[in-house]
């Protein structure tokens, strides 16, 4: 892409969403939201093949119904607070309004279909993007208004996308699409405790960012999108299956990794709020994701797959992609979880 | 503690800087000397443990416990040298990485004092020995047994995570030392039904009780040989440990609740027994022993009785070393033949009369001979299960003898008879293996002059 326009795009992305987190009128926020969806959409079209269309116009089609849907709930609030402050909403109806449409933004199950899709159209950078960044700017309208939150609705759409996000996964190959439905999981897990104590939504929020960042930069590096690719790492760089494979079990949720530490503090939250029978479901369908994780370790790390016998030992070249940030990604993603006191500070 | 920690994680750099010919005989000398050091635990006073410090301490259950773990990773390191002689370098010392890596772990789950301690060290040994079995396994059956592994192990373990997190939050902490006297009885209610089968139903799986058994002649069969001795040796008896720790916060609700489980033990030990007259395959032989072997220490943990927690810890120990021996012995068979199937190496007495030796005295152990510690263990189980409930006897007595049949009919088709027309050209056996054998036994007959150390807390 023309670097100018490269440039463009970039900022605007990065600007919409400090927009959203900094402003206190909703409509400014509302205008954030919007630059950020119109941002992205070239940088999905980046190599302009139907699929990536086809992925654009669904992610376009979606979040313009969100914004719409968020617009309206705004204005309802105004009616019945006369004042355009972000802060907790007055009404119930607003508060649902803009719960679903913050969750169609995100991906939240029952709005979660646009996800694997739309990640699956796009190119492996791109979806990072899509799946890191883009959750920022909901995260923050959904932090500032969690006190009006409806219990009930929250915690069925965050059950439900934990259970869609495990079982959805289960029959994919295709490595984009796992990582989608392993957003979806996630996302779950962070709206879950949001109206229990909202620090910990984003500690759980930069915890998956962290995770995804490393699986993505891990990924791109040997352009693998199909898990089939991805067994064949071993042959080019043996060193990447091992982490690869730390990566996944942290995803998954295993101690004594990084990925171990929001779920636990997540149950630990709600169990104080003597909610228990919640957390156990939760922790037990978090186990479907692990199935697929331990899927793709099993045919990065633990296996040599069988490959063609012209690929058999592939010279070791210096790797000439760039590795931006990833062995600390690697790191903070595999051993961040005796230093948990540490992030009293998001507190 | 950290006297034992400290060295055992410096013993992967000790791994990967060692010259290439000396990465066996370094880790295993100085683990040998790291596992002296845990004799030092045997100072142990009779009514309070030995406090360390705010997260560790030791009293006399977790003391023989870790003794048997540090002692069981030298051999671990012996039993592994012959299978990895052809693999590249750095696969060896990514090997012995994990096996350092999970006796690290296992230190700090015996040692643990705060009991979400326990659960994140208790939850990562799954991993260095899902990647041992995985990758170093030889069988294509192995992808499927790790899976089983982790999942069963995790399914029972996440309720506990639930359940403890609530005990933090009702009295305030969850050291272990503070539960002790802090505990309140447990009323009888559905909801404390539930908490009580959430806390145990980890070390249930664990240990396995007779019906969440599926795991583990899968992971012990595909398991290499040091992944099988130290499975049967020290990870099942972590839930051993989890449950003889646990049930002291858990009374009464415990003799309520115990009954379905004391019955699947109980019937299980019967079943497993037998199951093991009817295997071809050595390895699942004595996987299928360890079950009947863990459901005696399940029985024995559930009726809470002086005298059975005295013989679930002496079987603990007992069977650790046994069924390591037995894995070890297995093993040097597979090594010659590179198959597990039992007939394959018959009349082995003519050829191996060494390894006869440490046969018999495997098998003798394993069928409970006196004086052995295993005889203390089962005889203490036995009489504190009579007290409990007469008929009781019955089951055990039938035990008994199915054990003995199937130890002796192990002993005897492998050693005995007319040796298979194969087996004419074997390798003889090496000093190493004879070593090996002779450092799970010693310990084993050196314990039964003094039992009264793995007797546990409440001799």
């Amino acid at each position: 892409m023309n670097p100018f326009i490269s440039i463009m795009l970039l900022s605007t992305l990065i600007l919409s969403t400090m927009i959203v987190t900094i402003s206190s009128h909703w409509l400014f926020a509302w205008i954030g939201l919007e630059m950020n969806m119109m941002a992205i959409i070239p940088i999905m079209m980046k190599k302009p093949t139907p699929r990536a269309t086809e992925a654009s116009t669904k992610y376009f089609l979606t979040q313009a119904t969100a914004s719409a849907l968020l617009m309206l709930a705004i204005i309802i609030n105004l009616m019945y607070s006369s004042q355009w402050t972000i802060m907790k909403l007055f009404n119930p109806t607003a508060s649902i309004l803009m719960t679903m449409a913050l969750a169609i933004k995100l991906g939240l199950a029952p709005f979660h279909f646009w996800v694997p899709e739309v990640t699956q159209g796009i190119p492996l950078t791109t979806g990072l993007i899509l799946l890191t960044w883009q959750k920022l700017a909901p995260i923050s309208i959904l932090y500032q208004i969690s006190p009006s939150i409806n219990l009930h609705l929250m915690v069925t759409m965050s059950f439900l996308s934990i259970l869609i996000g495990g079982w959805g996964g289960l029959n994919q190959t295709q490595l984009r699409k796992i990582m989608a439905y392993s957003s979806i999981a996630h996302m779950g897990w962070m709206t879950t405790i949001l109206l229990y104590n909202p620090s910990l939504t984003m500690l759980n929020l930069l915890i998956y960012i962290i995770m995804t960042f490393t699986m993505f930069t891990l990924l791109a590096q040997n352009s693998t999108t199909t898990t089939l690719l991805l067994s064949q790492t071993w042959n080019t760089m043996p060193i990447m299956t091992t982490f690869t494979m730390l990566t996944l079990l942290s995803m998954g949720g295993l101690p004594p990794l990084t990925g171990f530490m929001p779920k636990w503090m997540i149950i630990q939250e709600l169990t104080k709020n003597e909610s228990l029978l919640l957390p156990t479901l939760m922790a037990i369908t978090a186990l479907l994701n692990l199935y697929f994780y331990m899927r793709l370790a099993y045919s990065t790390a633990l296996t040599l797959f069988p490959s063609t016998n012209n690929m058999k030992m592939k010279w070791q070249f210096y790797p000439t992609k760039q590795m931006t940030l990833l062995p600390t990604a690697i790191v903070l993603s595999t051993m961040l979880l005796p230093l948990t006191p540490m992030f009293f500070i998001l507190l | 503690m950290l006297k034992f920690i400290i060295p055992t994680i410096m013993l992967m750099p000790l791994t990967w800087l060692s010259k290439n010919n000396f990465i066996w005989v370094n880790t295993t000398i100085h683990s040998l000397l790291i596992s002296f050091t845990s004799l030092l635990l045997l100072n142990q006073f009779n009514d309070n443990s030995l406090n360390y410090s705010l997260t560790f301490f030791s009293d006399s259950l977790s003391a023989p416990l870790l003794m048997l773990t540090m002692w069981l990773l030298p051999l671990t390191l012996m039993a592994s040298q012959s299978h990895l002689t052809k693999e590249p370098l750095t696969r060896k010392k990514l090997y012995i990485t994990m096996l350092i890596t999970l006796q690290t772990l296992l230190i700090m789950t015996f040692t643990a004092t705060e009991l979400i301690m326990f659960y994140i060290t208790f939850e990562s040994t799954l991993i260095p020995t899902l990647i041992i079995i995985t990758r170093w396994g030889n069988q294509p059956e192995r992808l499927n047994a790790g899976l089983y592994f982790l999942f069963y192990t995790l399914m029972g373990s996440l309720p506990l995570l639930v359940a403890l997190t609530y005990l933090q939050n009702t009295l305030g902490s969850l050291n272990f030392l503070l539960l002790q006297y802090w505990a309140q009885p447990l009323p009888i209610s559905w909801s404390n039904t539930l908490m009580w089968l959430a806390y145990m139903m980890a070390f249930l799986v664990k240990m396995p009780l007779y019906g969440l058994h599926l795991w583990l002649p899968k992971a012990h069969v595909e398991a290499p040989i040091a992944g099988s001795m130290v499975l049967a040796a020290v990870l099942l008896k972590l839930g051993g440990y989890g449950m003889l720790r646990i049930t002291s916060i858990l009374s009464p609700m415990t003799e309520h609740m115990a009954h379905p489980f004391l019955v699947l033990s109980l019937w299980g030990m019967i079943m497993t027994s037998s199951i093991c007259l009817r295997q071809t395959d050595l390895k699942s032989l004595i996987a299928y022993s360890s079950v009947s072997h863990m459901a005696l220490v399940i029985t024995a943990a559930l009726i809470q009785t002086p005298w059975s927690y005295m013989g679930a810890t002496a079987l603990m120990i007992a069977h650790g070393l046994t069924s390591s021996m037995l894995f070890c012995l297995a093993n040097s068979n597979y090594e010659r033949t590179h198959s597990r199937t039992m007939i394959l190496a018959r009349g082995l007495q003519i050829f191996l009369p060494l390894m006869t030796t440490w046969w018999l005295l495997a098998c003798l152990a394993n069928l409970a001979l006196p004086p052995t510690i295993n005889l203390i263990g089962e005889l203490l189980v036995i009489t504190s299960t009579f007290s409990w409930s007469n008929l009781t006897i019955i089951l055990m007595a039938m035990n008994i003898l199915i054990t003995a049949l199937y130890s002796l009919y192990m002993l005897i088709t492998t050693q005995r008879g007319k040796h298979s027309h194969h087996i004419n050209n074997l390798t003889p056996s090496f000093t190493r293996e004879h070593t090996l054998m002779a450092l799970h036994i010693i310990p084993l007959l050196l314990l039964s002059l003094n039992p009264k150390i793995i007797l546990g807390f409440l001799y």
